[in-house]
Formats: C-alpha cells, structure tokens, sequence
C-alpha cells in the first residue's frame, strides 16, 4: 500500500439486488488532485460517492484515507467534505446560520468557525445576501452556499456530486473556479459530472467509467493518446448490428475501426477524413439504411464515445 | 453533546422561523375550548323566555278589573307578561301590527255584574301570526278568571257593601251599617289564610350535595374539564408535525449530509426526538398557563401537571419516532398520523367525555395517551396524584423509544 496516497480504493464492490453498481471498482488519489469523474447514467458515480460519504452500507473492497480505514475512524469525517447532490441545507435559516450550523457540526472552534464562514461568503459571492433566508435565494446562490458548506472545515478530500447541474453559467464558472482554487490549494477533489467542458476546464485527471468500473483515466492529452488519432464517426439509422459489420468487414485495412457497436448506433474510427466517402459507398450499397452521420475530431468526447459507445447525454 | 446541543438549537430556532403553523396549532384549540364552554355553560338563572306582550283594555275601570291589573303587575307574573294598557281602539291597531300575541277586553259595568252574579266574560283576542304565546295568554286568564269567581261566591255577602260603596258618595256612607260587613269579611279573610298562606303550592328546587363537593359546576370547571382533551389533541398535531423532521430530511437529502459530518447516528436520533419532546413540553405550558389566564381555569397542583405534561409529551415524540420509523416518507406520514390522532382524541375522549360513551369506547380509550393524560389532569384537580396515567405514559414511551431508536438507525443509512 502506497503511504503517500491521500485515497486509495480497491475492489470496492455493491449491487443493488442482481444489479451491480460498482464492480471491483478500485482509485488513487494524491494531494491537490482534481478528478472528474465521467460517467453515463447508471455507472455508479453517485454510488460511488455515497459509499465514500459513509451513507451507504453493504458493500465490499476497502477505502484507506490518510493511511487509515475510512469507515472505521469517524474522527476521519473532519477531513472530509462532501457537497451532495440535493441543496441539503435549511431553507428557513439564512446563508450565515447555515455555514454556522454546518460547520459547528466539526471540530473547529467557534472563532474560526466564523472567520472561515466570512470567508467563504465572500468567495461564493453571497456575503451581502449572508444574512437573508436562504429561501429567497435563486438556484444558482443555494449551489454555491450549498459547495461552500463543503468546503467550512478545510477538508484534504472533497467530494462533489455534479455540483453545477441546473444552473446558469455565472453560477457554474464561480463553482468551477472555487473547486480549481481548492485544488490548487492542496485538497484532492472528486467530482461528477455530465459535462465533458467542465472536465476538461477543471480536472488534472479525468476517469471514464461506466458499469460500476474504471474505463480509462488519466490526462485529458493521455486519454486522446488512448484512441491514437482517429476521427469518430458516429451513425445511426435502422440496421442490425450484423449486416453493418458485414458492411465495412473489409475495410479494417483502409483504416477503419468498430470502435462500439449496438443496433441502430454505431461508432467507427478513421484514419483519414478522406475515408469516410468510401465508408458511406460500402453501406448505402449493402442497403444499410441510414438516418444520422456525426464526425468528431479526437477529443473527450470521442474519448468518452470510445470507451463507453454512448454519447454523454444518452 | 456538543452537537446534540448544537442540533436541538437550531431545530428550535428553525421552527421558530416560521410561527405561523404553530401559532394556530395554539390557537385552535384555545378557540374550540372557549365555543364549548360558551355552548355548554351552565347559567347563574334559569333561562327564561322573554315576557310575553299584552294589550289589556279596561273598560270597566273598577274593582274586579283593578284586581285583574294587580294580579298581571305581580312579580312572578310580571316575568312572564308584559302588559301595555290602552283603548279599544289603540288596541286594534297594535294587534294589527303585531305588537302584542293577544288582547284582553275587560267589559263595562264587569266588577257591577259580578256581584250581581250575572254571567260575565273577559274577550281574549289572540294574534293569528303567533302560535304558542296567544294560547298562554288564554290559558292564564282563564286561570285568573276562576279565581276571581271563587273569591266572589266566598265573599258575596261582603261585595254587597262594596257594591254600595261603589253607588253612593263617600260623604253619605255610615260606618256603623258598614262595621258588621267589614268584621264579616275580616273573619273570612283569616280563615282563609289557613289555606292561602303560603299561597297556593310552592316549588321546592331542590340540588344534590355530596359532603365536600361544589353545589355548581362553575365555567372556569367547565374550561378544566374541557381543557386538558385539547392539549392532548393539540399536542399530538404539534409534536407530529416537529418530529416529520425525521422523514422530510431523509427525502431532501439532509440527512444523508448530516450523516457525513461527524456527528453519530444516534447523536442524531435523539436530538430528533428531545427535540420533540421539549418542543411538546413547551406547547404544555404554554396551553397551561393561557388556560389559566384566558379561562381562569383552577388546574390543582402545578408540579404534577408539569409531571403529566412531560410524560405526554414523551410518550407522543417516542410514538412518532417510532411511527415514522415505519414510513418512507412525509406523504405516508401525512395520510396515516392524522387520522390515528382523530381516532386518539375520539376514543379518548377529547372530543366527548369519556363517561358519555359506550363502555366498549371507553375500553378502547385506554389505549389512547388523550385518556391517560385527561384522566390524569382530573386526578389533579381533584388533589390527587396522577401516578395511574404518569405510569402508562411513561412506559409505553419508553416501549416505544426502544423499538424506534434501532428502527430509525437502520433506515437512516437506506
């Protein structure tokens, strides 16, 4: 075991019923790292995140935090701060009460407690509003109280669960910067997403999962590398995966690779642009009919195409 | 503890936020108590209809009508009658504008034609657009009719002399011829006072005096009666309300962040349910001491009301506790609590006293906290310690408590 990881997961497992959430799901994480976790639907990032909170019991693996089990040192939760999904706060109270009654439930002291809260008022730009009930606030004001009650007790591993989903973009590049800032500052960072543009603005390291598991992790440059330099030529239409792959079975020596396959989607990558006429010739003459036809330059998204075969919003 | 402290503060200071639901979970049942108490009060009289109006027209003008004034200008009868004097004609005209349910007429030459034994008749005219008042009104001057016949067959012989009285002027009048006939009527006036005094029948009210108890029910022990059945009810609504604390933070997420602090899970548990706890106490004393001030309502020993207080107020955060513990969420908890608590206060007796309900009501009433705690409230006004309901509430809270405490344990972490 490696005493310089800040976090380190291994095998960790949970299903739900027959269902697998997380399968042997295993992760690193080193001081100031900022990590964006991607995900589709379904993967097993929100799971992730609550096995991490200590709110989720019943699952398998082991989660060592500072050289020590994570579930069973509860003195251990000082040190870490989690900004859940839900704006899980309390509306009647205002933006200061709430960093106060947040905060107190920590192990700081009350003086500190107040300074940090100031602070951070200021940071997220609500110190004038610190006073009013968090109630009058618009959603993008209770998502930035709601990631700095996260961030009260200066924790060294944050955990984020797509902090920026339903806001307008002020709100998000205000949240985004703070979890740069936090980065930069030391405090290894976990956080989930949808948008592949938040990843590639925020995080040091990205990882790819889906079905409970590490796809592909690594720089956004390393994650690029991973696919080589391939443009993505996304298809759809009504066929059956059989007679596409009959389709292009020879083409495999013009540099043209399945990369994921389902029926009536289909993800091909090419060599060349100068490919994708012949491609087209070989599937309108074996009668494939097609309805939709995307070209991506190599980039996260073709990254994330690549290793899951869905688009993010699928 | 520190956290636990920390917790029920600004639980208290959250709710205190927004009074507005609070304040009429205190004020209904302060207004209820106050419209049964006025419904049901007893009266210092006795209800009396108002007097019944009546037009008299004395076209006599002499004794027999004079004793007919007299009699309707008699105290007792004066609660029951009002009567105007007036002419024929005057009279008509109120009668047709329905100032009066009915007429009497007494005739000319009446007090002449009594003594002379004719026939005589009083005219009753009764109001069409009145039921009941115009007949009292016949009934009453037949009453006095027969009367004024009796006294004229006992003193006959004397009315002569008033006869001659009423025909010759005061300054020919010789005592000496009208001694014998006033000395006749003396002596019959004393034997009939055998018999008229007291006159006629007189009602005896008689009320059951037990040794020690109060001749009246009082409206301050009618408040107290009343009284103690809403605080339970009201208190049942009020804590229930609190303690959804428990279901509405598992649904919006906060206690899963309340989870990640370092705060334990039964840190948190209990601070939810002392929160309640103190939360009902509160709503006791207050309920307490606006029914003493507002009704003025003698609750017998303070302390052991306190005691009853805080053993209710336990029982109903444990029952809650435990109640929730079984739900998932803020709508099962809305459709179900409300109705068990109707059914409590129903049973219980806050809503009807126990003692008017059938015996097997009564029996299920003893599964209900609103029994215990209004029987115990009665002990106390009656000097007596409530040990009987202070026992049943305190350990089945504690039943309660047991069975909640590892029930919410486990569903904090689903």
């Amino acid at each position: 075991m490696d005493s310089q990881k800040l976090l380190q997961i291994q095998n960790l497992s949970k299903s739900y019923g027959e269902a697998p959430a997380l399968d042997r799901f295993s992760l690193d994480m080193e001081r100031g790292e900022v990590l964006g976790l991607l995900g589709p639907n379904g993967a097993g990032k929100t799971t992730l995140i609550s096995i991490l909170s200590g709110t989720l019991p019943g699952f398998s693996g082991s989660v060592t935090f500072q050289g020590k089990n994570l579930f069973s040192d509860r003195s251990l939760k000082n040190r870490l701060g989690i900004v859940p999904q839900d704006m899980a706060f309390y509306e009647e109270l205002s933006a200061m009460d709430n960093l106060l009654f947040w905060g107190g439930l920590y192990d700081i002291s009350r003086s500190e407690l107040k300074r940090k809260a100031e602070e951070l008022l200021k940071s997220v730009e609500l110190s004038d509003r610190a006073k009013e009930p968090v109630k009058r606030f618009s959603g993008g004001m209770k998502r930035r109280l709601n990631v700095a009650i996260g961030l009260l007790h200066s924790p060294d591993l944050l955990l984020l669960d797509e902090p920026t989903v339903g806001i307008d973009v002020q709100a998000k590049v205000s949240i985004l910067e703070i979890i740069k800032r936090v980065g930069r500052e030391g405090t290894a960072v976990i956080f989930t997403t949808h948008q592949l543009a938040e990843v590639e603005e925020t995080c040091s390291r990205i990882a790819i999962m889906d079905h409970g598991r590490i796809l592909a992790q690594g720089t956004l440059d390393e994650l690029i590398k991973t696919i080589g330099e391939k443009v993505i030529v996304r298809v759809e239409g009504e066929f059956s995966l059989s007679s596409f792959s009959e389709a292009i079975g020879s083409l495999a020596d013009d540099g043209v690779e399945l990369i994921s396959a389902a029926d009536d989607i289909v993800s091909l990558g090419v060599d060349d642009t100068d490919r994708i006429p012949k491609v087209m010739e070989r599937l309108f003459s074996n009668n494939v009919q097609i309805s939709d036809l995307k070209i991506h330059s190599p980039n996260l998204e073709t990254v994330f195409l690549r290793f899951t075969g869905k688009s993010l919003r699928d | 503890m520190r956290r636990l402290l920390l917790l029920l503060l600004t639980d208290t200071r959250r709710h205190l936020k927004s009074p507005l639901a609070l304040m009429i979970y205190i004020a209904i049942p302060l207004f209820l108590t106050g419209i049964i108490g006025l419904v049901f009060a007893p009266r210092s009289e006795e209800s009396q209809l108002p007097p019944i109006n009546i037009l008299l027209v004395d076209n006599d003008k002499f004794l027999a009508s004079r004793f007919l004034m007299g009699a309707m200008d008699s105290d007792p009868v004066k609660k029951m009658f009002r009567v105007t004097l007036t002419d024929g004609n005057d009279g008509e005209r109120k009668m047709k504008n329905g100032k009066a349910s009915a007429m009497v007429i007494i005739p000319k030459g009446f007090t002449v034609d009594i003594i002379d034994g004719k026939d005589v008749s009083l005219t009753v005219v009764k109001n069409p657009s009145e039921q009941f008042l115009p007949n009292i009104v016949e009934e009453f001057m037949k009453t006095l009719s027969v009367m004024l016949s009796g006294a004229v067959q006992a003193f006959h012989e004397e009315a002569q002399g008033i006869r001659f009285i009423s025909e010759n002027p005061l300054e020919t009048l010789s005592w000496k011829d009208l001694g014998p006939q006033l000395e006749s009527a003396q002596k019959k006036f004393i034997a009939a006072g055998k018999y008229l005094s007291p006159l006629f029948i007189r009602l005896e009210k008689e009320k059951a005096e037990a040794k020690g108890a109060k001749v009246q029910l009082t409206m301050s022990d009618l408040f107290g009666i009343i009284f103690p059945g809403m605080i339970i009810m009201f208190l049942l609504f009020i804590v229930n309300n609190r303690m959804g604390d428990l279901l509405s933070e598992r649904e919006d997420g906060k206690l899963r962040r309340l989870l990640t602090t370092p705060i334990a899970t039964w840190e948190l548990i209990f601070a939810r349910i002392l929160g309640g706890w103190i939360w009902g106490m509160g709503i006791v004393l207050i309920m307490v001491t606006t029914g003493s001030l507002l009704f003025r309502i003698h609750w017998g020993s303070i302390p052991s009301l306190l005691l009853l207080g805080l053993a209710a107020s336990f029982w109903t955060a444990s029952f809650f506790a435990f109640l929730f513990s079984l739900l998932k969420n803020r709508n099962q908890a809305g459709a179900i609590s409300s109705p068990i608590i109707l059914v409590f206060s129903v049973f219980g007796g806050s809503m009807l006293p126990p003692a008017s309900m059938p015996k097997a009501f009564q029996t299920i009433g003893f599964l209900t906290p609103n029994r215990w705690f209004i029987d115990g409230a009665s002990r106390i006004r009656d000097g007596l310690f409530p040990l009987p309901s202070l026992m049943v509430l305190i350990l089945s809270g504690l039943l309660f408590l047991a069975l909640a405490v590892p029930a919410l344990k486990r569903r904090s972490l689903v």
